[in-house]
């Protein structure tokens, strides 16, 4: 598998607090990545400087460098950006009545030029995209009154529209329930293209990804597989809980479990919150 | 797409008619053959052929390209904004043009067919720059209407400040002004019109896609490579030259751009492609006869049409509240 992506010293700082510290790593073509930790790790900033957001690569608070395909991504333009990554976002609500035909149009923008009016092409990918996420039979339907799960699959197919190189997924299991979850990470995982995502469901994402990034206080703590990563050592150290490994019986995914020990500090402030 | 391309051509040719139609309309009294003999150029009734050419064509067709302005200015606007309530008068614009109008009537009262229009749009532009200004410093959007609430009252007051010391006679045009009126409009006016309104909706096909992806947000849009601050600065631009552009010549018509695109949104669609033609169309429509409306309604006087729009337009949101509330 050939390297598509290469993160080397990636450093944010915002006043004297330190949002990513010397990231390191690389995303070879076709990997299931997740990313991990706790809040306020800079998972969602890892995002950001890997696709270039706002061009904040260029900010003087943020140092090292991104390179997609062997060129530093400070050199694409943003629509350059646009053909190679696709973001899904945590929140995508609107207040006007789109159907989900409309969203799909948007994931044509970065391949159109101005004036330009949509072909047979551009239809028959935009069912091509619906049907892989199967949603073939909604694309006259109102995209505000879809469930959201079906709404995380639009953005998907979406984002297969918009580009087939990286797909990039902010939290896509939020605020969707169980059956909604494993569909959606399903989906993702069944794509056959490369993708970057932050989760914060530990099972959730050693069930679904290949390769797992730690990250805490903004430090890449551990890179590898599920297995490698979740250890009880790292996690009990990064979460400050103490946590179990084993083998789930019927996936075979490596699973942890935390869990909350009564001291008399630790317990008042569990039952203060249980009462509420 | 082929129920909205038959809808485009039924109003396309709503205009047309309504436009023909509106020529008939009018205090001096002009039978249909006269009418007709005048418009193919072979008029035998002198002032008859002055009425229609000088007076009602040039009438009709500044109210068609200003419906359409007005109507395209507000769905711009909402689009880019994501409020279905962002109208040009919420940005100051109007008030900014009623500033400019009110110092030119106080301070140049001899020349004002050509100062007026000028100082209108000078101050249209002001006070989107104070507006564009606030919000550049705030950096964020639902602070940018507010923004331009909060200039169009400060320029407001000083509007009132000025007439309340100023010469009546001057301050009394002022107030007419405001109130809107197609009466005085000249084809010359029809042209420049016509010409920003060309340049705006060319612009706005050229972008249709980028203002679309703003519906899903700034960040979807960012990810889909639009460069957001220059898009919304560029479509603001476009708004605040047409709003003013029309203002200048035609005085206050409000609700226009507020109540049109909400129509075509329930009728066609709410992408930009669909709201900016469908706007336009029934933006001319509108304004035509509510033109009409204005000038045939009273025996001998006119109606200002800014009265109209704006009666019609509280009513008819009167009736979106109260429907809406039917539904939920």
């Amino acid at each position: 598998m050939s390297t598509l992506l290469n993160i080397s010293q990636l450093s944010w700082q915002v006043q004297n607090k330190a949002i990513l510290q010397n990231i390191n790593f690389n995303v070879r073509k076709g990997e299931v990545i997740g990313i991990i930790g706790p809040n306020g790790a800079g998972k969602t900033s890892l995002l950001r400087c890997i696709t270039n957001q706002n061009n904040i690569l260029a900010s003087t608070n943020v140092t090292g460098s991104v390179q997609l395909k062997n060129r530093a991504i400070t050199q694409y333009s943003a629509k350059e950006v646009a053909q190679h990554f696709a973001l899904v976002m945590q929140k995508n609500d609107t207040i006007f009545a789109l159907s989900v035909q409309d969203v799909m149009k948007m994931g044509l923008l970065p391949h159109k030029t101005l004036f330009s009016l949509d072909s047979d092409h551009d239809k028959a990918q935009i069912n091509l995209a619906l049907k892989k996420v199967g949603l073939e039979q909604a694309l006259h339907h109102s995209f505000n009154q879809l469930s959201g799960g079906e709404q995380q699959r639009v953005l998907i197919a979406r984002a297969l529209v918009q580009a087939s190189q990286v797909l990039i997924l902010d939290e896509p299991t939020n605020h969707l329930d169980v059956f909604y979850q494993h569909q959606v990470l399903q989906l993702v995982n069944k794509l056959n293209i490369t993708v970057i995502m932050t989760v914060h469901d530990l099972n959730l994402a050693s069930l679904y990804c290949q390769r797992l990034l730690l990250l805490n206080q903004g430090q890449l703590i551990c890179d590898g597989s599920p297995e490698e990563v979740l250890t009880p050592k790292q996690l009990s150290q990064v979460f400050g809980l103490p946590c179990q490994q084993s083998v789930d019986a019927m996936t075979g995914a490596t699973q942890v479990s935390f869990y909350l020990p009564e001291t008399d500090e630790h317990h008042s402030r569990f039952s203060e919150s249980v009462d509420e | 797409m082929n129920k909205v391309t038959t809808i485009f051509l039924v109003l396309i040719a709503l205009v047309i008619l309504s436009a023909m139609a509106a020529v008939t309309f009018g205090p001096a009294d002009i039978d249909s053959a006269e009418l007709i003999s005048c418009l193919v150029g072979s008029c035998q009734n002198q002032i008859a052929n002055i009425v229609i050419w000088q007076v009602r064509i040039p009438r009709v067709l500044v109210a068609l390209v200003a419906g359409m302005g007005l109507a395209i200015a507000g769905a711009i606007l909402q689009n880019t904004t994501r409020n279905p309530l962002a109208d040009p008068y919420l940005f100051g614009i109007v008030s900014g043009a009623g500033l400019g109008a009110t110092i030119a009537n106080i301070s140049l009262a001899d020349n004002l067919t050509v100062a007026l229009p000028l100082a209108a749009f000078l101050g249209a532009l002001f006070s989107v720059i104070i507006v564009v200004f606030i919000a550049k410093v705030l950096q964020r959007m639902e602070q940018l209407l507010l923004a331009g609430v909060a200039v169009s009252f400060m320029l407001g007051s000083i509007t009132q400040f000025i007439l309340y010391f100023g010469e009546p006679f001057a301050t009394n045009r002022v107030i007419f002004w405001l109130m809107g009126s197609l009466a005085r409009v000249e084809m010359a006016n029809f042209y420049v019109i016509a010409s920003v309104l060309i340049v705006a909706i060319v612009t706005v096909i050229a972008v249709h896609r980028q203002i679309d992806a703003l519906l899903l947000g700034d960040e979807s849009a960012a990810s889909l490579g639009v460069d957001v601050d220059k898009l919304r600065l560029l479509m603001l631009g476009i708004c605040a030259a047409l709003t003013a552009t029309i203002v200048a010549y035609c005085g206050g018509i409000g609700f226009v751009g507020l109540m049109i695109p909400h129509i075509v949104r329930q009728l066609i669609g709410v992408t930009t492609l669909k709201l900016i033609i469908g706007s336009a169309l029934i933006g001319a429509i509108f304004l035509i006869w509510v033109d009409v409306i204005a000038r045939s309604s009273l025996p001998h006087a006119e109606i200002p049409i800014g009265i109209i729009t704006s009666a019609l337009g509280s009513i008819f949101f009167l009736f979106i509240m109260y429907r809406s509330r039917a539904i939920t």
